[in-house]
Order: C-alpha cells, then sequence, then structure tokens
C-alpha cells in the first residue's frame, strides 16, 4: 500500500541557496532514497530561506520546514497518512500551518514573476513547458512587432531593476531605429546589498528570462543577445547555462526558432564583481570588454548602446514578466496594482524582521503591510526604527512614512525610492549614522572613480561620517554633507553618483537627533558606534545564563552561576555581542566616558 | 542649422554639437579640466557642469559631452552652477594641494572647503583622464586606470614602467596639471620611469622620434617610415618635384 | 613555476577578441587562484590589446585578483542585512583567530578571509562562505570549531 502512496506522490525540495547553505542537497538524496517510487524534485528558492529547507508534498499540499537528511524516514513513511506534525510551520499563535497558502508569510502574496519558482525543476525544460512556458513565444512569433510592443505598452510594465522606464516605450524606442545589428541584454549583475531576487528567479526559472528575452528580440528585430550574470551567482550562471542548452534543443532560440525563420543567439557574460556594472552604460562596457565605466547617457542605449548598435536592456524580473504578458494580454497584467505602477514587485525583505524572505505582493501595498503582516513585525518585540528601501541609491523611511504605498513614485518623493525591491528593516538597535557610513563606504569601494563629485564626494564623506562615529565630529559636519549630496546628486555622471548621497540625506531629514548626539555630545543613542559606547550589565536582570560570555569576541566578560556576570572594562572592544545575545534585556549600552582600548 | 540660447544669447549651431564648442565658438569661456580640443569628450571632471532648460525642465549637464538640441536654453554661470561648480573645485583642490592651476580655478572660483580632507601638498593629479585617453587614442595605451572608487589612480601594470610605452610624451603633453614628468634632452627622452633613445633625422641630423615610436609606426603602417624631420621631409619632397618636372618637360 | 603554456591554453578557448578579455582572466583567476603576472603579456599578445588594459580591468574587477589567494577563501558577508547582524564582528574574530596580514592571508598560505559585498542570501544573515560552501545564520561561537574544520587534516580540508 505504501509504495502507491508514494508513486503518485512528488516531493518538492526547495535547493535555493539558502536552503543547500542548509544541506538542503543531503536531504533530496536522503528523501531519493528512503522513497524511491516517489518523485522528488529539486527546485528552486521558495523565498522563506530562514525556515529552509523546505518540502512540499504535492498532491496533497503539505509544506515542511527546516528538514533535517534525517527526517526523511519520517516523511516517507507518512505519504499518504497525513503529515509529520513536527516539520509543519507554527504561527504566531502556535497553531500548525499545513498548506503553504495558509503561511501568514505566503497568504498575502500574489505569484507573477516567481510564478513557477518551487515548483518546477529549472534543469527540467519539460516541468516549464508543462507549466505554460514558451506559449507566449509561440504567440508572439505569430504577432506584428509592433502587436507585441502594443501589449507590453498596455500593461504598464515598467523596468524592475529601479528606474521604473516604461518598458513598452524603451522597446518602441529601439524598434523605430533602422541601424543593425541590434541587440538584447538582461541585466543580471544584481549588486544592491540586501537584493536577491533576481538570483533567484534566474536560479529557479531560467527559462522564464530566456522566454522574455526571446521576445524582447522579436519585437525589436534583433538576433544576437547577452545575460550579463554576476560571476559570484555561481548556480543562477549554471542553470542558465543548462537552460540556454535546453532551449536551443528545443528550438526556442537558434538559428530557426520553431521554424519561423527568425534567429536569436544568445549567450551569457560573467559579470567581474562591480556594483556600477548594473549601470546600463557600465554594464555595455563590460560586455565589450571594457572597464565598466559608466559614459554620458545624453544620447540613449536604445539608439547607440553596445557597439554603438541600438540595444534593449532589461532587468531580470522585467524580462520574467513577458511570457505573462504576451500569454494572457496587456491588459489583464496592467489590472494588477496601481495607477503608476502596474503588476506586481518581488522585495527581498530582511534585517531585523520575524520572518525575512522574498515576497512578490501587487504593487501600491503599504510598508506597514509588508513589514508587520508578511515580515511579523520586529524581532525579539524591540521597535521598529527605519526601513532602507533601494539600497545604496535608496534611503531610510522612518516609522511616520509606514503607510505609504509601495510603488515607483511614491517612495521617490519621499527622497527614498522603491529601487529593485530591497527591504532592509532597522530597529532601535541600529545606528542611522552607522548605516549612512556603510552605505558611503560600499559606494566609495563600488564607485568607478571616474567623475569628480561621485568618486570625491564619497571620499569626504566617508572621512566626516567616520570622524562622527568615532566622536570626531565637527559643528557644521551636518550641513557640508547636506552641502556636498546636493552637488553629487545633480553633477554626477551617472546614476549611481547621482543617487549616492541619498542614504546621508535622507538619515539626515529623518534623524537628524541623532546626527546632532554624535556631534554635540558625542554620543550614540542606538548604542552602536564603539567608540563612544560601553555596554554594562544589570545584575538584577541578568539570569547568569552564560549566552553573553560565549558571545564575547575577546573574553572579558566574567561570572558564573553564583557571582554576577560583568563585563571588564580593559580589553572590551564594544561590539555590542554582548547585548544581542542577551535575551533578557540585561546589556544595556551606555555612553562611553574615557577612550576606547 | 538649429539655434540655442547661452547667457541670453542666441546662437547658430550644428544638431548634435557639443554644447562646450558652441559657447566658446561664441566667446562664452566655460571653465573646464578634461576636455582637450584633440581628444574625444571624456566628461569626467564635471567642471564644465551648466544649466539647461528644455521644454520647461531644468537640468544639470556637463557641456563637454552634451549634444545640442534646438531651442534649448542655457546658463553657464547661474547660481545652482556657480554653487555646484565650486565644490566641485573645492573636491579637485583637496584632491590635488599642489596643483597650480587647480589653485588658480580655486581662488577665482571662490572655492575652498577648509573641513576637507586634503591629500599631501605632493599631490597635483586630478585624474581627469587625459592622459589615458590620449595614450588609447594613438594606439598605445600604455597606461591606464588603475583601481577604482576612492583608489582610483592612473598607472603602468604592476606600477611599474609601461611595457607597451613608446615615448611620444603625449601624456604629458595633454596634462592639465603638469603631473606626468617627461624629460627631453638631445639624445633621450625619459618618461614613466623610462629611457627612450632618440633616432636621428637622416637628412639634418637632429633628433626625431624615439625607437619605439619608429618600430610602433611601422606595425601600424605596414613600412618603415622615413627619418625625416618635418624640413627635410618638405625638402625632399620638393626636390622629387623638380626633378619630375625636368624629367616630364 | 612556468605557467604560461596552460595560460596560453586557457586564452585560446576563446576567439581572438578584445571582449573576451575578462572571461579570460576570469578562467585564469578560478585556474590559480590569482592573476600571475606572466599571464598580461600572454593574454595581451593573444588578444592584441595593451598589458595596461588588461591590468586595470583586474584591478577593476573584484573577483580578480593579483596576489595569490589562500587555500580556503573565507568571504563574509557584508551586505546590508548581514551587517546589520554582526558581520563585522565576524571579521574581527577570524583576524584575531587566524592572525591574518594586512592582505587578509595567514602565513601558511591556509586560508584567506574577505569581506565581500552582498552574497543575495540575506534571510540567513550573517552569511559565511567558504570556498563554495555556504554557512547561514554564524554565529561568534561557532566560528572557531568551522575554522578548524577547514585546517589542515580538519573534517572540510581536502
Amino acid at each position: 500500500m505504501m509504495s502507491d502512496n508514494a508513486t503518485s506522490r512528488t516531493l518538492l525540495v526547495c535547493c535555493g541557496t539558502g536552503c543547500l547553505a542548509n544541506k538542503a542537497a543531503a536531504v533530496a538524496d536522503a528523501l531519493d532514497a528512503a522513497c524511491p517510487e516517489a518523485s522528488v524534485k529539486r527546485t528552486g528558492c521558495n523565498g522563506f530561506c530562514e525556515n529552509g529547507p523546505i518540502v512540499k508534498v504535492q498532491p496533497d499540499d503539505i509544506s515542511y520546514y527546516r528538514v533535517k537528511p534525517e527526517h526523511a524516514e519520517k516523511i516517507a513513511a507518512s505519504l499518504g497518512h497525513g503529515p509529520v506534525m513536527s516539520l509543519l510551520f507554527r504561527d504566531a499563535d502556535k497553531k500548525l500551518v499545513l498548506r503553504q497558502a495558509d503561511n501568514p508569510f505566503y497568504a498575502p502574496q500574489h505569484k507573477v514573476a516567481l510564478r513557477n519558482i518551487g515548483t518546477i525543476d529549472p534543469l527540467a525544460i519539460d516541468d516549464y513547458l508543462d507549466a505554460g512556458g514558451y506559449r507566449a513565444l509561440e504567440r508572439a512569433l505569430a504577432m506584428e512587432p509592433d502587436e507585441i510592443i502594443a501589449e507590453v505598452t498596455a500593461s504598464g510594465l515598467r523596468g524592475r531593476g529601479g528606474a521604473g522606464f516604461p518598458t513598452g516605450v524603451k522597446w518602441a524606442s529601439a524598434r523605430a531605429e533602422e541601424v543593425f545589428p541590434k541587440y538584447v541584454c538582461c541585466n543580471g549583475d544584481e549588486g544592491d546589498p540586501g537584493a536577491f531576487m533576481d538570483r533567484s528567479i534566474l536560479e529557479g526559472d531560467p527559462h522564464s528570462v530566456i522566454e522574455g528575452l526571446a521576445i524582447t528580440a522579436l519585437a525589436i528585430g534583433a538576433e544576437q543577445g547577452f545575460l550579463y550574470i554576476r560571476d559570484e551567482y555561481g548556480l543562477a550562471c549554471a542553470n542558465v547555462a543548462a537552460a540556454l542548452g535546453a532551449a536551443e534543443a528545443r528550438g526556442y532560440i537558434g538559428t530557426n526558432i520553431r521554424g519561423s525563420g527568425r534567429r536569436l543567439r544568445l549567450e551569457i557574460v560573467r559579470g567581474g564583481g562591480a556594483f556600477v556594472c548594473g549601470e546600463s552604460t557600465a554594464l555595455m562596457a563590460s560586455i565589450e570588454g571594457r572597464l565598466g565605466e559608466p559614459r554620458a547617457k545624453y544620447v540613449r542605449s536604445v539608439q547607440r548602446g553596445l557597439w554603438d548598435k541600438p540595444t534593449v536592456l532589461n532587468n531580470v524580473e522585467t524580462l520574467a514578466n513577458i511570457p505573462v504578458i504576451i500569454a494572457q494580454g496587456g491588459v489583464r497584467f496592467a489590472e494588477i496594482g496601481t495607477e503608476g505602477s502596474k503588476g506586481t514587485k518581488v522585495f527581498s525583505l530582511v534585517g531585523k524582521v520575524e520572518r525575512t524572505g522574498l515576497v512578490e505582493v501587487p504593487m501600491g501595498v503599504t510598508l506597514r503591510h509588508l513589514i508587520f503582516d508578511i515580515g511579523g513585525g520586529i524581532r525579539r518585540g524591540r521597535r521598529f526604527k527605519a526601513v532602507q528601501t533601494g539600497g545604496p541609491s535608496g534611503g531610510c523611511i522612518p516609522e511616520g512614512l509606514l503607510d505609504l504605498p509601495v510603488d515607483f513614485d511614491t517612495l521617490t518623493e519621499k527622497g527614498a525610492m522603491m529601487g529593485s525591491g530591497g527591504m532592509i528593516v532597522m530597529d532601535e538597535h541600529d545606528c542611522m549614522v552607522e548605516v549612512a557610513r556603510y552605505y558611503v563606504k560600499f559606494l566609495s569601494d563600488e564607485s568607478c572613480g571616474k567623475c569628480t563629485p561621485c568618486r570625491e564626494g564619497l571620499r569626504q564623506m566617508l572621512a566626516i561620517l567616520t570622524d562622527l562615529c568615532e566622536g570626531r565630529g565637527q559643528q557644521g559636519d551636518i550641513e557640508l554633507l547636506e552641502r556636498l549630496g546636493a552637488t553629487m546628486k545633480e553633477s554626477s555622471l551617472c546614476a549611481l553618483g547621482q543617487s549616492a548621497p541619498n542614504p546621508v540625506l535622507s538619515t539626515i531629514a529623518h534623524f537628524r537627533d541623532e546626527y546632532a548626539a554624535h556631534i554635540e555630545e558625542g554620543r550614540c543613542p542606538a548604542g552602536v558606534c564603539p567608540a563612544l559606547t560601553t555596554f554594562v550589565i544589570d545584575s538584577e536582570a541578568c539570569t547568569s545564563c552564560g549566552a553573553c560570555k560565549k558571545a564575547c569576541p575577546v573574553d572579558v566578560i566574567s561570572g558564573d552561576k553564583d557571582t554576577p556576570y560583568e563585563i571588564a572594562r580593559d580589553g572590551c572592544i564594544a561590539c555590542g555581542s554582548c547585548r544581542e545575545s542577551c535575551r533578557f534585556d540585561a546589556v544595556s549600552a551606555h555612553q562611553r566616558k574615557e577612550a576606547l582600548a | 542649422m538649429i539655434s540655442i540660447t547661452v547667457n541670453g544669447r542666441v546662437c547658430a549651431c550644428e544638431e548634435g554639437e557639443y554644447l562646450l564648442d558652441v559657447a566658446e565658438r561664441n566667446g562664452m569661456l566655460i571653465p573646464h579640466l578634461c576636455y582637450h580640443r584633440g581628444l574625444l569628450p571624456i566628461g569626467a571632471c564635471r567642471v564644465c557642469i551648466v544649466e539647461v532648460i528644455e521644454r520647461g525642465r531644468s537640468k544639470v549637464v556637463a557641456s563637454c559631452v552634451y549634444p545640442v538640441r534646438d531651442g534649448i536654453e542655457v546658463h553657464t554661470a547661474s547660481p545652482r552652477i556657480r554653487e555646484q561648480r565650486s565644490v566641485i573645485i573645492a573636491l579637485l583642490l583637496s584632491l590635488a594641494p599642489g596643483s597650480t592651476e587647480i589653485k588658480r580655478l580655486a581662488l577665482q572660483l571662490g572655492a575652498d572647503i577648509p573641513r576637507l580632507v586634503k591629500a599631501p601638498e605632493s599631490d597635483t593629479c586630478v585624474l581627469c583622464g587625459r592622459c589615458t585617453a590620449a595614450c588609447e587614442a594613438l594606439g598605445t595605451g600604455a597606461i591606464a586606470k588603475v583601481g577604482r572608487g576612492v583608489t582610483k589612480k592612473i598607472a603602468a601594470p604592476f606600477d611599474g614602467m609601461p611595457p607597451d610605452c613608446i615615448g611620444c610624451g603625449s601624456c604629458a603633453h595633454v596634462c592639465p596639471t603638469g603631473t606626468i614628468a617627461y624629460e627631453h634632452t638631445d639624445e633621450s627622452v625619459s618618461v614613466w620611469g623610462r629611457e627612450f633613445e632618440l633616432m636621428r633625422c637622416t637628412g639634418c641630423n637632429a633628433p626625431l622620434m624615439t625607437r619605439e615610436q619608429h618600430d610602433f609606426l611601422t606595425r601600424k603602417g605596414g613600412e618603415s617610415p622615413e627619418l625625416l624631420c618635418e624640413r627635410c621631409g618638405k625638402q625632399g619632397v620638393a626636390r622629387k618635384l623638380k626633378t619630375r618636372e625636368r624629367y616630364l618637360g | 613555476m612556468d605557467h604560461s603554456t596552460h595560460i596560453e591554453e586557457i586564452a585560446r578557448r576563446y576567439p581572438a577578441e578584445r571582449r573576451f578579455s575578462l572571461a579570460i582572466l576570469q578562467d585564469i583567476q578560478r585556474e590559480f587562484n590569482y592573476i600571475p603576472a606572466e599571464a598580461l603579456p600572454i593574454v595581451a599578445a593573444r588578444l592584441d590589446t595593451p598589458q595596461a588594459h588588461l591590468y586595470a580591468l583586474a584591478t577593476f574587477y573584484k573577483s580578480l585578483s593579483l596576489v595569490p589567494k589562500g587555500k580556503h577563501v573565507v568571504k563574509l558577508c557584508d551586505g546590508t542585512a548581514c551587517h546589520m547582524r554582526g558581520a563585522g564582528n565576524l571579521l574581527g574574530s577570524l583576524s584575531r583567530q587566524l592572525r591574518l596580514d594586512a592582505d587578509g592571508r595567514t602565513d601558511d598560505g591556509q586560508f584567506s578571509v574577505e569581506l565581500v559585498n552582498c552574497l543575495g542570501s540575506c534571510a540567513l544573515a550573517p552569511v559565511m562562505v567558504v570556498g563554495e560552501a555556504y554557512y547561514g545564520k554564524v554565529s561568534l561561537e561557532q566560528l572557531p570549531t568551522l575554522v578548524d574544520s577547514y585546517r589542515e587534516g580538519g573534517e572540510n580540508d581536502e
């Protein structure tokens, strides 16, 4: 009987990079061995990485979390007999959740770009075809280029890489150019720290991107294209390469697409590890084998892009939406979202929230909904402080603006931006001056260094912010940061430089007091900047559990069951690990009076 | 022909011409550093920024790389531009405090922000990229922009002597701050730590070009160029013509 | 040691076009764990491009390194999520434990440690990668044992 039960079942094992870090490959192997009659599929990322590895049993629609190889036998024995209770998700009320759709993390989501991820094996083109894949391409082959572009225009789709340029307009401009050859490109150089949606799509559903790119090529009249993918994304590069091979073997790309006489050659270019190459002109320079330095964009890439020929560059997530638009029609796609921002957006919700991961929601939901309903609020009952959206190009948004709808335009008006969808939640233990310093440090390493305002502006901003964090701030520093920022914003050469001051300007706008405390009092209100902070254990609140002592990297905490725990002044580096490790809020931060050792 | 206005004055120009060229032709000088008439525009220093108003919208652009469009209104020294340009010069002054050219600009445009961290007094390079652009345009590409972000600098591989350098001295010639040392004697030139022997004119024995330059021209042109200075070359041509006249006559 | 034949072979995997400069350098990096100085003239000759161009690429792109890396490359993610959850402390602890030099290497050549940009596994912050193996939610406590497993003779040292 048991084997009958097993035969009819499919076990979907999440093998995204996150789950692989938690030994998902071993889980899949163990399931293969334990239930040879069932079909075990290795899928892309389910987005709820923190609770991985995730295993789904179909058709029962049961989801298991934090599965270990040793659970395989138990799962095998349970097939057809009801779920393994201990592996189910427990919601905030400790209630067991059977189906993924009932999980509070997934319930409010609306999957378009991520439609197949987690349900298909990215290495099996038949899985993609069974899910309706390449039907949009077949349809596009029977359409006139202008009809394809009309559908995309009707959908209201805007570029998901951050700038939000209308995709249909971009395609139409490239189509209007009478210069050949033309090129299509996929921007898979996802570099915003805290964002990983493109990685997930490339790994988990590479055919959707290839299909999107092939439709782009038909629309503008290109026969060659490139997928520029970060070299660090090893699995993404491998899965895309495999998918290109499979797509060519079935005639979806290549010298004669599905017998139509149309051709398209696609190749992968591995990015070299430079954030600036996410900028379109730098990316194209990099594909040409040159330094990834941007050029002035007064003439657009749709006119003069790769090798000075008309080029359309679209982001991974944008391309993944294209097959849906062509298959269902642009009007239907436009039913989702807001007036100016159609469709859904994938966000990577990370930082100090209870539930972290990838979420796809209709445009226009509020930040509060994302952070508190889907994300489950702030970890360990702490207070929300800010959410950084849009990575280094974006800004920090305070509590007062949490009811803003998330779309292309609203956040930009507030000095932040939706950007590519990184959403990093910060709590009361995060220092906004240090956050600004972190982003400026990142950008001063990642700026290409070509133009003066970006390179030198960042160098000076970093020096000033470091002074602030180390207690050497001066009167007038805030105003000088604002002055530098204003110039960088308008006179830098490319979008990287023009948006580089955003993290500084937005934290000054919303947390000016915190800057002032660093300068005027030499105090870090969040208790983060080591030069300004010291930590003390409250003997009343301390339960002598010893967690802080274990966490201390420099071994300056003493104490045991009978002696109260204490932090020695000498040798303490004020890293704050003790405070983070304490479950009883017994470690508190205070203003440092003496110099740091 | 199209027309634009610069600081209120109507200027006739061709569509696609660079704004800086149009302004200068009409007698309005825009301060600049990386722009050089003999090179393709670089657009890196941003000293030549101006304000452009097009269809009611105003933006800041680098005039050296901005192709003009009919009817745009340009302001080369509006308060916004003066402020931003002075910040840019102050930033350059902190990068190259030793450069007389930058000091002069800073004085002229009232730009100095004492709080900025200054590089050592001996530094003069402003990373404008003229030298590498010139070297690349000539086809040698012996020096390059190395590193990125705030560590960017102009250098040869491994900070050593550039193996592909032919000693032509173009880099030093175009440098706006005189940073690149180029020494010239009767027998040799030295640049980038390398010494190059000079070949002489077969006519008058004047020093002509480095051996590496000669080799480079040979490689590029497919045949070895005559070792004649400009004057001797002209004389040679004249002689030939004369001989020919006599022969034909 | 003379690597020139091997480098030549790698350069010949691609057509002799300048656009493959980066790909060739990446393959050399993968093979040798760095770009040996002798690779520059070989690749330059193959692609008919100046050596300075290749040197500039090697210093511009983070995936390329001109100094040899340790046998085990430890990457500590310093993406925002990891930064917020203590990546800096992990680096400090590793430096002390392994006595890293200024380039982040150990003198026995076993390890090199780098703080790297977001590795896109933010939900598992802080993240550390040793070679190809990802480790999520790394704590200061588990760091010593994890590192020891990669030392000579350890279970992960191969």
